[in-house]
């Protein structure tokens, strides 16, 4: 009887082990915009393949994953004196799964969305923004922090 | 008896275990921006072949006084790439004076002397303004006049492109 309940136990436990080594996002590129001139807006495409801001997203085929942004309103200048606007678009975030079969979906950055993985268990999510830059912007170096938190289920 | 409550109370804990599957993680990354003041370009001189006579070609080079010059004023020691749209021929009306073998060179001051060569084309070729923002382009060719050259005063537009990067 003892053994019997061990055994019970024991395969309990394997089928109830967290899925910690096979879910996972990662940051790949950062969203640059490069040099902007003073009282010109710029934009970045999230197609832009070398600008845009990258990530990567793994979970589990046919599992779901919510992804929301953290996104900043403005960057700061380096060594302080001055902040960039910065904003995002209802278009300025594309999930491409990396099946053959998958389509790219273009969806707001703003408002955190749920995925079915279907056709691949993992995928990308490019980002693009524009920041608007004052006509007596001060010059130098800008940045801020984008967050993307998936949820796995 | 005993046996069978302890099993079930270690189920009951495991399943719970097994339904909670639903997890967060973050990562960053960063935006980033470099601010610069805003760029002007001018065509400062002409290209002046002055007078040419048909079938000698001539040149002038890119330190000579009447060879064409752009002025340029941007961010203190910034980067930037200058490409070139350049005519093929100098036009008089219907005629074509056949215009090539293009040279260039920059300058963070207003003269050739010690000018850093390049060759102006489609292609980037990239350059610095000087520290206090400045940067002086000096450009040079040559014209082929054919031996039937028909006379007459030929004109084209050399186009310089900046950009920062």
């Amino acid at each position: 009887m003892r053994r019997c309940v061990c055994f019970l136990v024991f395969a309990l436990v394997t089928a109830a082990r967290p899925l910690a080594g096979q879910s996972q996002v990662t940051g790949l590129r950062d969203l640059d915009f490069g040099a902007v001139i003073r009282g010109v807006q710029t934009t970045v495409a999230p197609t832009d393949p070398i600008r845009s801001g990258r990530f990567y997203v793994r979970h589990q085929l046919n599992r779901q994953v919510r992804v929301a942004f953290t996104l900043p309103t403005r960057l700061s200048r380096v060594g302080g004196g001055g902040n960039l606007p910065i904003s995002f678009s209802t278009t300025d975030a594309v999930a491409q799964g990396t099946a053959a079969t998958s389509s790219p979906v273009t969806f707001n950055p703003n408002t955190a969305i749920t995925f079915t993985l279907v056709t691949s268990a993992d995928f990308y999510i490019n980002l693009g923004g524009r920041v608007s830059p004052a006509a007596n912007q001060a010059t130098g170096d800008y940045s801020g922090t984008v967050t993307l938190t998936c949820t796995f289920f | 008896m005993r046996t069978t409550i302890r099993v079930s109370a270690v189920l009951a804990a495991l399943l719970s275990l097994a339904g909670s599957t639903a997890r967060a993680q973050s990562a960053n990354i960063t935006a980033t921006a470099t601010v610069f003041q805003a760029m002007t370009v001018t065509g400062a001189r002409t290209l002046d072949f002055g007078n040419v006579f048909p079938g000698v070609a001539k040149a002038v080079g890119v330190a000579a006084a009447t060879s064409g010059r752009f002025d340029l004023t941007g961010q203190n020691s910034a980067a930037v790439n200058l490409s070139f749209t350049l005519p093929a021929n100098l036009t008089s009306g219907a005629n074509n004076l056949p215009i090539g073998t293009w040279t260039g060179c920059t300058n963070t001051t207003n003269t050739a002397t010690g000018c850093t060569a390049f060759t102006p084309s489609a292609s980037a070729t990239a350059s610095a303004f000087s520290g206090t923002g400045s940067l002086f382009v000096f450009v040079g060719g040559t014209v082929t006049p054919a031996a039937n050259q028909a006379a007459g005063t030929y004109n084209g537009t050399v186009t310089l492109t900046a950009a920062y990067f």
